[in-house]
């Protein structure tokens, strides 16, 4: 999900991804950066994402992933799912004792 | 070649991200003021590691599972090419066992499942009459009388369609031919659905005597005799010496029942070549002939059991007009005409299916035995495989494919087998299998094989599959593979293995020792007549140059005169139809005290016996015993008969056979000058012993000048040379004719015997498969544990142990599983005898010949099996025992 959120902003490749999700997060997600590419190729082989080759702003050629219009809705789909689950435990949480 | 192609390009692809992804931290790192090595290590440790994550990648593409079957495919091809022998002795039992199930299921599909070529195949029914009495035969055909009134009334059926058999002698444009054929009702082509290929057919007012006859001629006599000529229709073809119109040619699919399938008395031609409208005279319609087949078409929607009760009412109505007081209640019954097709094979053909099941099974457990030797042999480098990554559902997988591929090649091998069993299947096995059955494979039984030889595989490869998987592969590693699957448990289960084999093949070989034990009492029964030496020759003297009378009678005698002449002929007569075949046409009477007046009233109380004529010498050349009184002379002055000995005990039962003849009777009238027994003879029974025939009723050639009459010549030596001699004889006498095959009594005997031999044939040669795949599978269990335990047996000989004692020990294990399936396997066997009773004769279900013989040869076989890898044992030199890893 997060994944999908970073990629639909613009097209980014796979360290961007990294990057942006540290710095987002703050540094309190901490990522496996190995354990990244394999999800990415999930999300690709499921039509969730699509790739394309591109040149970075340093002249290298890289993999930029943007999500597809599948992707998109599985993003809003996943994204109301999670705040349900969150607005459930908070009610839970927030009730008084 | 693209798909590696397109791996490469994405392996590549996948390599550059991956590399960028790097090079962007190490970038970073640098930034920061790392050194480059620095970075670089960070960057990796990070990143975890590179090659785990590459694999990650690799599973999340779609098609990974085909490469990992692919992978598979090709491990299994490489480890199969590297042990040859091993796949060659697989796919050979395999293909053993899956070529003769397709064979026979081809059979079975083509004889049981496949639908017929009638459109309204499952409304059809042959309808038969129960008789209140078993007065010879249990049940009986119909009469042409119940054609007409039931065409008539209005029932259930659609439709009623009669036939009955006929027999013609062809002559002009060239060689006088004898044909097979049948008269039948106008409607019959259209009643079973076929079109005529040429011509109209018949129509409805030629079913009445005396209009210029027609007939229908079928497709392969259109085309061999008149080169497909479509003048012929309309033309006129001397049948009998009477020209008839023909009308139509039938399509070269027809299917109509030949030989005896309609009724057990109606004897069609093995080949029905002409179709002529049935006639029947007043006189006809007067009397009591129950000789006609009679087809029924249900109405869409009716109920069978409906009809049946209507049939079966007007049936008892028109006897008690008759006959008022009639007491019994005669019952119809409706037979599907699938029935009529395949009820005299289905039970063998179904029998030899599971005798073919059996041998793949064995052939399966001798695989899976095979199977489970090899992963032994292997286990050391499966725990490598698994310790070094490989997941144990890959490895399973892997193991499966092996077994798969192998039951693939089996299964494709099994087919190519069986095209070429089918055709010998259906070349050699009985006439009823080529009726309905082509000779080769159909669609179906493709299918069939690629299901079996999926289902053997994964049954092969399962066993060996799940041992690797309850392996722990430290265990396996610690062990080095010596012992690992090799053990007690799996030494146990490989026995297991051998005792089911051996089970099952016991139960095979004594169902084959049942029916060979009664083909053999089959073939030396005494039938009443002489087999040995015998020449036999149909003679059709039907032509109206013959007329009933003398004329035919002074060919005859004449024919005779010439025939003892040749040399080497002991002696000759003629008899109308050979008793050998049941199912010759021959006039069946009811027989009748000179005392009774009425025949409708006694009819159904009195037996009913085969009429033939004979010439005295018949008696002589046939061999036949005489019980009482005398043969006949070459001149009978008064109506005289030889009956036979079963007539003559139930018709005069009180009486001894010496004081019967002399005694008078009549049959089929209650007028007429009666007849007086002249001699009582041995009965006569059909050649194949399926059945009794009903008591004979011998009348001499000169006082009653049957139909169909067959020449037999007794012979001193080999008969066959004889038959030339016999032809040109013939052909002197009469140029038009027709002589069909010459026969020696042994090759119709075995013609008649066909079914049996057939069920006989087939399933001693699964027997004797499956004992050699099971001498196989005893020897390779022994052998292989053997060299399981080259150690402890040379340590044994080491401290003294005498070869008679290893060889004990060898034997202990070899044999210990052999005798358990051989006692399930008897146990087994005695139920299989009990279903197979109906097929026996002779002996009983629990043969002790049968079930000793097979106990012997199964054991002597063991114990064969398990003496060569026990001498091996034996003379072990304890050196290089010891040191053997």
């Amino acid at each position: 999900m997060l994944i999908l959120k970073v990629a639909a902003l613009e097209p980014i490749h796979g360290y961007a991804i990294v990057q942006r999700l540290q710095q987002i997060s703050k540094d309190a997600l901490q990522i496996r950066q190995g354990s990244l590419y394999p999800a990415l190729y999930r999300l690709e082989s499921r039509g969730w994402l699509k790739a394309e080759w591109k040149t970075t702003e340093g002249g290298r050629e890289a993999k930029f992933y943007s999500l597809t219009r599948e992707g998109r809705r599985q993003l809003e789909s996943e994204t109301a799912g999670w705040k349900r689950l969150c607005d459930a435990i908070s009610l839970v949480l927030e009730t008084p004792e | 070649m693209r798909i590696p192609l397109r791996r490469r390009n994405w392996e590549r692809s996948m390599d550059t991200e991956l590399r960028f992804h790097l090079d962007q931290q190490i970038n970073e790192y640098m930034g920061r003021g790392l050194s480059r090595a620095e970075a670089e290590r960070r960057a990796r440790q990070e990143f975890g590691t590179l090659e785990l994550a590459k694999d990650e990648c690799r599973d999340q593409r779609s098609t990974e599972w085909l490469n990992h079957g692919l992978r598979d495919v090709r491990h299994a091809c490489r480890s199969l090419r590297k042990s040859p022998g091993f796949a060659a002795a697989v796919i050979a039992t395999l293909a053993l066992g899956i070529g003769a199930n397709t064979a026979v299921f081809s059979l079975i599909y083509s004889v049981l499942l496949k639908p017929l070529p009638y459109p309204a195949a499952d409304r059809i029914f042959a309808v038969e009459t129960l008789l209140p009495r078993q007065n010879g035969f249990s049940s009986s055909p119909m009469r042409v009388q119940d054609y007409l009134a039931w065409r008539k009334a209005n029932t259930a059926f659609e439709s009623v369609a009669a036939l009955t058999p006929a027999q013609w002698n062809l002559t002009g444009d060239g060689e006088p031919e004898r044909l097979g054929g049948a008269l039948v009702s106008a409607n019959f082509f259209t009643f079973l659905g076929a079109t005529l290929e040429l011509g109209h057919g018949f129509t409805a007012d030629e079913e009445t005597p005396g209009k210029q006859p027609v007939v229908v001629i079928s497709d392969s006599l259109w085309r061999r005799r008149y080169s497909a000529d479509p003048a012929l229709i309309g033309k006129t073809i001397m049948l009998n010496a009477v020209p008839r119109v023909v009308a139509g040619i039938a399509p070269p699919s027809l299917l109509v029942p030949t030989g005896t399938l309609l009724h057990s008395t109606l004897a069609f031609a093995p080949r029905v070549d002409v179709w002529q409208p049935i006639a029947p005279t007043s006189e006809e319609l007067q009397g009591e002939n129950w000789n006609y087949g009679i087809l029924v078409c249900l109405r869409d929607g009716e109920i069978a059991e409906r009809g049946r009760q209507q049939l079966q009412a007007m049936l008892n109505g028109s006897i008690r007009a008759a006959v008022p007081d009639f007491k019994d209640e005669l019952t119809t019954r409706l037979v599907p005409i699938r029935e009529i097709y395949s009820s005299k094979v289905r039970l063998r053909l179904l029998l030899i299916f599971a005798a073919s099941g059996l041998l793949l099974l064995i052939a399966c457990t001798n695989i899976a035995n095979l199977f489970l030797a090899r992963v032994a042999g292997r286990s050391t480098e499966l725990a490598t495989r698994v310790a070094l990554g490989a997941g144990r559902a890959r490895i399973v997988s892997h193991l499966l494919m092996e077994s798969l591929l192998l039951a693939t090649l089996g299964g494709a091998a099994g087919a190519i087998a069986a095209q070429s069993g089918v055709s010998l299947l259906v070349a050699y096995g009985p006439a009823e299998l080529g009726i309905l059955s082509a000779p080769s494979l159909n669609l179906a039984a493709l299918w069939f094989t690629l299901a079996v030889s999926l289902t053997t595989g994964l049954i092969c490869g399962a066993l060996p599959a799940v041992a690797v998987w309850r392996k722990d592969p430290a265990a396996v590693l610690q062990d080095a593979g010596r012992n690992a699957l090799g053990g007690r448990g799996a030494m146990r289960l490989r026995q297991g293995l051998v005792a089911v084999e051996v089970a099952l093949g016991t139960a095979l070989l004594i169902s084959a020792g049942l029916l060979l034990h009664t083909f053999v009492n089959v073939m030396a029964a005494d039938r009443g007549y002489a087999v040995e030496r015998i020449l036999s020759v149909d003679l059709g003297l039907f032509d109206a140059r013959y007329g009933p009378g003398p004329r035919r009678v002074a060919f005859c005698r004449e024919l005779i005169q010439r025939i003892q002449t040749l040399p080497g002929v002991q002696a000759a007569g003629v008899i109308g139809g050979l008793p050998v075949n049941s199912g010759t046409s021959v006039t069946s009477q009811t027989i009748l005290y000179v005392t009774d007046t009425n025949l409708p009233a006694v009819a159904m109380e009195r037996p009913v016996a085969l009429i033939r004529s004979v010439t005295p010498g018949y008696f002589a050349a046939s061999g036949v015993t005489l019980r009482a009184g005398r043969f006949f002379d070459e001149t009978e002055p008064v109506p005289a008969a030889i009956i036979s000995e079963s007539l003559a005990k139930r018709f005069w039962p009180a009486e001894s056979l010496s004081a019967i003849v002399g005694h008078p009777f009549r049959y089929g009238d209650t007028n007429g000058p009666p007849v007086t027994v002249a001699g009582i003879v041995a009965d006569a029974r059909p050649g194949a012993l399926d059945r009794e025939l009903p008591p004979q009723v011998y009348r001499p050639q000169s006082q009653r000048a049957g139909g169909a009459m067959s020449l037999v010549v007794k012979t001193a030596q080999e008969p066959g040379g004889l038959a030339s001699a016999v032809r040109a004889e013939i052909r002197k006498m009469d140029p038009n004719l027709p002589i069909p095959a010459i026969r020696t009594m042994r090759e119709i005997l075995s013609r008649t015997v066909a079914e049996r031999r057939f069920q006989m044939a087939l399933t001693v040669l699964f027997a004797l498969t499956a004992l050699c795949l099971g001498a196989v599978g005893i020897y390779g269990v022994v052998s292989y544990s053997i060299a399981c335990r080259t150690r402890d047996i040379g340590l044994r000989i080491a401290l003294g142990a005498l070869p008679g004692d290893v060889m004990c020990w060898v034997f202990a294990i070899g044999l210990r599983p052999v005798l358990a399936g051989l006692v399930a396997g008897l146990f087994l066997a005695t139920a299989i005898g009990r279903a197979l009773r109906g097929l026996l004769y002779g002996i009983a279900p629990t043969d002790p010949v049968s079930f000793g013989l097979v106990t012997l040869i199964l054991l002597t076989t063991a114990i064969i099996a398990c003496y060569l890898p026990a001498r091996r044992a034996a003379q072990l030199d304890p050196t290089i025992a010891l040191r053997h890893e």
